[in-house]
């Protein structure tokens, strides 16, 4: 694994810093001058879910049987049983099983 | 609907409380940082650059999305945009509180949203349409899942390292399933369903055709504004 430079690494964390912070602090600022519309709020509601959706898709179209396998399982476990443990548990084990079993 | 409000409050007893409340959820945060300081390692991050993270940004779904980019030269620009793509949500939360902090003064009200996190967001939300007014809900429930983030990934590094073939135990998919269990988990909504399969198929055709870490940035956008342009009732109760 190459790893980055030093400065490129902390400039990287720095900018999540800023902005996981600001983006908390700036709800109050808005919300002290002017309440977000509901159409605003919807937008950007849809758009924190559909950016994981986003990350997550072209890595299961593009990963093994073990991934896919995985994928299904905690989205499902996720859905029915609503634990997140056992959810990312089972897909692990789900991948896991199929590289055992299948290779 | 209470008949006379208390009025809002910050104090040790009240946060020692929230501490008290979120524990057994914190138990699960540890497992959460554990997964994260072994997905980190494996990634090729440093031990302090996890740590760092996790002491400072304190966000599991924008650094489980960072550590998918970690590679070197780092695409700082794209890294920034999804962070804030993923923390507008932490906006629209911490403007869902805004009734009860703004009796603070406003230093103490961004104080109080440094530890703001979906859990203990939750939990206080919940509690404050119960009538409670003491805001140390809030700050000890954040108190009690950072810690165990921390301690979770501090673990996570040090004996993640130790595994040598990820892909055997499935150490690969922890980051995945991480992030899918965030989405379809946390509020599953039939009138996303055409949002985020919007976002999908976008985020693939980006994926194949446009440069890096563009796609991810397509499929947000797209999410966001089909769920703007379906009709409102669709979507009339979502995350307030």
């Amino acid at each position: 694994m190459s790893s980055s430079p030093v400065w490129q690494s902390l400039i990287a964390i720095m900018l999540m810093v800023v902005i996981a912070y600001g983006s908390r602090v700036l709800g109050l600022l808005i919300m002290s001058r002017v309440p977000l519309s509901p159409r605003v709020r919807r937008f950007v509601d849809a758009m924190s879910s559909s950016v994981l959706i986003a990350v997550i898709t072209p890595i299961i179209v593009h990963g093994d049987g073990g991934v896919r396998l995985a994928a299904i399982a905690a989205g499902t476990v996720a859905v029915v049983l609503r634990s997140p443990l056992v959810s990312i548990a089972m897909g692990m084990l789900c991948a896991a099983g199929w590289r055992w079993w299948v290779g | 609907m209470k008949i006379k409000e208390n009025p809002t409050r910050l104090d040790i007893a009240g946060t020692w409380r929230g501490i008290r409340m979120m524990l057994p959820l914190a138990v699960f945060t540890i497992a959460f940082g554990l997964a994260f300081g072994v997905a980190a390692v494996h990634q090729g991050l440093a031990g302090w650059e996890a740590m760092l993270m996790s002491l400072f940004v304190f966000a599991a779904p924008s650094q489980f999305a960072a550590l998918e980019m970690w590679h070197s030269p780092l695409p700082l620009l794209a890294l920034a945009a999804v962070t804030l793509a993923i923390h507008t949500r932490h906006m629209l939360m911490s403007a869902a509180l805004y009734p009860w902090l703004k009796a603070l003064p406003q230093r103490q009200q961004f104080a109080m949203v440094i530890l703001l996190t979906d859990s203990n967001w939750a939990m206080a939300l919940g509690e404050y349409q119960r009538g409670e007014r003491n805001l140390g809900i809030l700050l000890g429930g954040g108190i009690a899942l950072w810690g165990a983030w921390v301690a979770g990934t501090a673990i996570g590094l040090a004996f993640g390292g130790g595994i040598t073939e990820p892909e055997r135990f499935g150490l690969d998919v922890i980051m995945l399933c991480f992030l899918l269990m965030i989405v379809v988990g946390g509020n599953p909504r039939a009138a996303m369903a055409l949002p985020w399969l919007a976002a999908a198929a976008s985020a693939l055709m980006a994926y194949w055709w446009l440069p890096p870490y563009l796609h991810v940035m397509v499929g947000a956008i797209t999410g966001g504004v089909v769920a703007v342009l379906l009709p409102g009732r669709w979507l009339r109760e979502s995350a307030s």
